[in-house]
Order: C-alpha cells, then structure tokens, then sequence
C-alpha cells in the first residue's frame, strides 16, 4: 500500500527512505510558553519532528498535548507521547480524538514511568492500558474506525466517521532484561500495528548491534521504522549516574574515560554522540535516529551537522 | 510499702544459669529474680513487656554467646526480639535501656556479676 | 491470605484516646499466621498500650481477647459480653474483621489497630509478599501461575517494561522481584514461550474493584 496513513513529515521521510532525525522537547514545569519556543528555535528545521514528553519521569509538567500544539504552531512538527500511566481508556482516546482535531498524528506509545520516580510518589496510578494494548487501540480507531468498545467514531448515527489518522509509535529497550525477551516484546508491539519505535538511549553499541541482529532474523526491521535513541553525555559525572541509577541502561566504561579524559567534556559527549550516529547508520535496519538531549536542546542542531544529516528533507 | 521489684533475669540454663550459680556475691544474687529458660530465644516479647507491666525496674536476657547456641540461633533472635521490645519501650515513653540482652558463656560469672552491678546502678535512682 | 501489620503506635494511642474501657481483640486468621494481629500480638500491644498510659497518666482499662475469626458472625458469640461492656473496641483483625465487627455490633465504637496490606503468601518465615490483586478474573493459567496484575508494578499484561533490570523492578530493587522476569523464566522453563508472544488484549476490570465494591451470592446456600 502506497497511501500513507497519516501524512505527516515523519511519515514521508520514512516513505522516502531518508534515515530520520527527531529530537525530543521537554515541556516546562511551568504555563511558561517561552520555555517551548526557545526549544523549537534550536530545533526547527534541523530534525523531521519532535517528541514531546508526556510527564516524563513523573514529573508534573505542560500537557504534552497543549505543547504539542504549541509546537505545531511554531511550524515543527510534533511527535505527542502518551503514557498508560495517567489516563484510563476513556481519557487516552479522548486525548487522541483531541491531538488529532488539533493537527498532532504523530502518536508515541508508552507504558510511562512509575509514579515512584516523580514528584507525586503518593498518587494512584491507572496501567488501564498497556503501551502495547495502547497500540493496538489507536490502530482501530484509526484503520476500523472504532473505538476500543467497538462503536464507530462518529458523532451521531448520521454523522460521518471522523476517525483519528495517526501515525503510531512505540518505544522499545534492547537493554532491559529478559535480553532474549526484548526482542519478542518488539515483534508484539509490531503485531499490535505499531509504524515506527524509538530505542532506549543506545551507549552499549555492541548490544545494540546484537539485539538488530535478533530484529533483522524476525524480519522485523521490514516491518516497522526502528530509530535508535541517543542521549548526549554532557559530563562524566551524567554518564556514571546514567550507568548506576538508570535501569536498563549501560555505558561503556570507555565513554566514561573518553569523557573523563577530555578538556572539554560537553564537545567529547557531543564527538561521542555524532560517532555514534555514523555507526548506526551503518546499521541495516536503523531508519533514524532520535536525539534526546535532556534540557540540552540548542546542542542538537551541530550534532545533526556533524553528523552529515542537514539539511533535512 | 510495697516490696520493692528486683530485676528480672531471663536465664539461659546452658550458659548464664550456669554462671550466676558460680556467683558468690549475695547482693548480686539478691538483687536479681532468676527465670530459667532452656534457650534465651524462649522470651517472648509479650513476656519482657508483662514484668515492666508488672513493675519490675529492669530485665536482663542472657543468653549464651552468639554461635554457641544449642539450638543454633535462639539468642540471635533473642537479640532481635530485644530490639522489639525496646521499641515497644520507646513507644510508651519509657527508657529502652531498661531491657538489656546479653551473651554469657557458662564459666564467667564475673561478667554476669558486672552485668548485673551496672544495670542495677543504672537503675538505682528510679528504682522503688 | 489476607496480610497486614500494625499501625504506628502513635496513631493508635491517639485513636484510643478518651476510652475508659477498652477492648483488644485478635483475629485467629489470616492476621495471626502473618503475626500481626493474633493473640501475641494482642498481648504485646495491650502492654505497650498500659505501660504508655501508666506514664502519661492515663487511666485506662485494657481488656485482651481474640477469637477465631472476625469475618464470620459465628465467632463473636464467645466476645459477646466484652464488647457489649467495653467502651471501644480495638480490632486487631484486617478491615474486613475490622468492618464486620462494627456490623455486628451496631453502636459500638471499633477501632483498627492494623493497616491491611495485601493478598499474600509467606515467602520464608517472617517475610510475606503480594501474589494476587483479587482482580475477579484470574490469568494464571496464561502466565506459567505467576500474577503480571499483582506482581508487575505496572500490573501489564504484555510486559516487561524497560525497568526491569536483573530479575528486579527498578521501582524498588532491593525488595520487588520483576514480575515479569518471573514469567519469563517460568514459561520458558515449561516450555511455553510461545504463548507470551501473543498479544494480551485489553483487559476488562470490571470483574475486580473497578465494577464497584464486589459481592457473591450463593443461591444454594443462602437462607
């Protein structure tokens, strides 16, 4: 099928062939609008579109829906993450209904962080979904034009169906346990119907090259637009804490040295970071890459240079 | 007047029983209500918590030195419990150092004496 | 069984407060195999009570009992008498014991001295853990008899997600073992892998708490 289901740039740069560059904006923790538009200036123009955070880590912040939009309006294109943990059916597709009338079809798909880890430790959490039923709910609404309990999406029974034409992403962690299982747990999500996955921030490039190696046996690479996740080093001291505290996360202790070794640790991080571009690229079955520069956004625009990528589709 | 409460002393019949029948210092022996227990594992939180109820100063729990337990680890877990019951202390606004756990062997006598003496000074003010 | 331990002893001297003739009454249940509410802890807890109400001058009687079971109306009979003559009753039963006695004896003041925790099953003495959510629909037969509800922190269907790290949960890795890593090495062990590669669809929750407070009726059986 050469129709595309969404249309969006992220969706054409896949459909073109081009190897994507998307970055990821953090909302404020704050109604600060100038925080968002600071981060698109950096942005714009130098990636194919944008995640914007759904409550990352727990932490209360700007609806990544209301950013989004926000976002859009500054001419980038944004990638919206909704998470399982906040919102029960109702709400998620609700919420997607409403990205969608607001020119937001990009999707991203997510379990989302514990509660434990934000700034509301003592909240309920909701898990009604997971990020793989999620999937597969926002597949039907948009290609069997039904909601999750099976009524049509339209507004009356003489109205016409207006369904949601997303174009639907997940995430997916090569270096979380059980290795042997994350790979199948990929194969579920591409099962549910999910177009493109986000990795985990990639450091360990062997174990990453391993776990492509286990995709590509299944086909899967064919299947769905795998882009590798990277997160810059700005310190040594960033590095250690990643590798002690994050789970499912390895940093080399090579990049450890690089980085304590270097005069200027940001541009070794960033050296790091385009080196590790070229190699993915490399790579059969990496369609992209996406930077997430944690509060670090204004460095993205000479990673993406140097790493060859600009200018963009 | 009511009599005046002694220390109760939750003996270990394999080790300090032992030790406070080699006592010879009668003050020591008088000051102190011996209960005999085949292991210190046998007292029971509830139990220590009945003789403070009862109006008994202080209790001692000697048991017999740690990895030299015949039932292998009654007096660790004495030891444990002595932690429950000084928390229970604590809740009720009283000093948990009245309740002590220690670990005696069968020949020393002279550490059962010390053991005594001092809890027995240490309480001394307080003491009815 | 049904797992609980005792509140902080400030908030139940508080709780009691004002009552002149007090109650303590264990549950022979669930909540003395896991040691928190039999007739030993019942003992231990009336003692703490006297000796904190001796130092603060409070004057308080603290009367002791347990009986077989507070969830079933049969056993109170034996309590009848103290409770009727007790101010408060301090239950030492999880909320459904707590709850159940307040039911039977209507107008008595019941106090609990517990906060129930969960479903569990004693791992190795002195440790309990969580196994079932009490979701109405079981799913064990899918997951090699491990729970992904209760046991994943995240209670997903199709997981693990990316904190699971070493056999543990990144929400707390000294003490939650992951659930899902669990599952894994079960139905790999049985060899049934192939059964987690399916999709679990989404799931219907009203079978549990969020179809509203649950209840059973036995047809048969009732009177």
């Amino acid at each position: 099928m050469s129709e595309l289901k969404a249309g969006t740039n992220l969706e054409k740069v896949f459909k073109a062939g081009h190897f994507a560059v998307t970055a990821e904006l953090g909302p404020p923790k704050s109604a600060d609008v100038e925080v968002i538009n600071k981060k698109v200036q950096y942005l714009k123009g130098n990636v194919d579109a944008v995640n914007i955070t759904d409550n990352q880590t727990a932490i209360v912040r700007m609806s990544s829906i209301a950013a989004g939009a926000l976002v859009l309006q500054q001419g980038l294109e944004p990638v919206i993450q909704i998470t399982c943990r906040d919102r029960n059916r109702i709400a998620i597709q609700s919420d997607v209904l409403g990205a969608y009338a607001l020119g937001l079809k990009n999707i991203l798909c997510l379990t989302g962080d514990h509660q434990k880890f934000g700034n509301h430790g003592t909240c309920k959490n909701v898990f009604d979904l997971d990020s793989i039923q999620l999937i597969q709910a926002l597949k039907t609404m948009r290609d069997e034009k039904q909601f999750i309990c099976g009524d049509e999406i339209k507004n009356s029974k003489k109205a016409p169906i207006v369904e949601p034409r997303i174009l639907i992403g997940a995430a997916a962690n090569p270096f979380a346990d059980p290795f042997e299982f994350r790979v199948i747990r990929l194969a579920k999500k591409v099962n549910a119907g999910v177009d493109f996955i986000q990795t985990q921030c990639v450091y360990d490039m062997e174990r990453f090259e391993e776990w492509m190696k286990q995709v590509r046996e299944r086909g899967l690479h064919k299947q769905v637009k795998i882009m590798a996740g990277l997160t810059p080093l700005k310190a040594v001291g960033m590095a250690k804490y990643m590798r002690d505290n994050v789970a499912g996360l390895s940093v080399p202790d090579y990049y450890i040295d690089r980085l304590s070794g270097a005069e200027d640790a940001p541009a070794e991080g960033i050296k790091i970071c385009v080196e590790q571009i070229k190699r993915l690229k490399e790579i059969e079955g990496v369609a992209g890459v996406h930077i997430m520069a944690i509060e670090w956004e204004r460095r993205v625009p000479e990673i993406v240079e140097a790493a060859g990528l600009l200018p963009r589709p | 007047m009511r009599e005046k409460k002694k220390i109760i002393a939750f003996c270990c019949e394999n080790s300090s029983l032992k030790a406070a029948y080699a006592v010879t210092d009668q003050s020591i022996l008088d000051a102190i209500e011996i209960i005999r227990l085949p292991c210190s594992g046998k007292a029971e939180i509830g139990l220590v918590l009945k003789c403070f109820e009862n109006g008994h100063p202080g209790v001692l729990i000697l048991g017999c030195p740690v990895d030299n337990c015949k039932y292998l680890t009654g007096n660790v877990r004495a030891r444990k419990r002595v932690g429950m019951v000084k928390k229970a202390l604590r809740e009720a606004g009283i000093d948990e150092n009245r309740v002590q756990m220690d670990f005696i062997s069968s020949v020393d006598s002279h550490k059962f004496m010390n053991i005594v003496k001092e809890m027995e000074e240490r309480l001394a003010p307080t003491a009815r | 069984m049904i797992t609980a331990v005792q509140k902080p002893f400030d908030e139940i001297s508080e709780m009691v407060k004002g009552h002149d003739k007090l109650l303590i009454l264990g549950c022979g249940s669930c909540v003395t195999v896991c040691m928190a509410g039999g007739e030993k802890e019942v003992g231990i807890l009336a003692s703490t009570l006297r000796l904190f109400n001796k130092q603060n001058n409070i004057s308080m009687e603290i009367i002791e009992d347990t009986i077989e079971r507070q969830c079933d109306r049969e056993f109170f009979d034996a309590v009848k008498d103290k409770i009727l003559r007790a101010d408060a009753v301090l239950s030492m039963a999880c909320g459904a014991g707590v709850q159940f006695c307040a039911e039977v004896f209507e107008g008595k003041r019941v106090l609990p001295a517990l906060n129930t925790r969960f479903y569990g099953a004693t791992e190795q003495q002195g440790i309990w853990s969580e196994c079932c959510a009490g979701c109405g629909s079981c799913v064990l037969d899918k997951f090699g008899g491990i729970c992904p509800i209760a046991r994943c922190s995240k209670s997903l269907l199709n997981g693990p997600c990316g904190g699971s790290q070493e056999g543990k949960c990144e929400v707390d890795p000294e003490n939650i073992d992951c659930g899902w890593q669990l599952i894994y090495d079960r139905m790999k062990s049985l060899g049934l892998l192939h059964k987690l590669e399916e999709n679990e669809p989404i799931n219907d929750w009203s079978t549990g708490r969020d179809g509203g407070p649950g209840k059973i009726i036995r047809e048969d059986m009732v009177l």
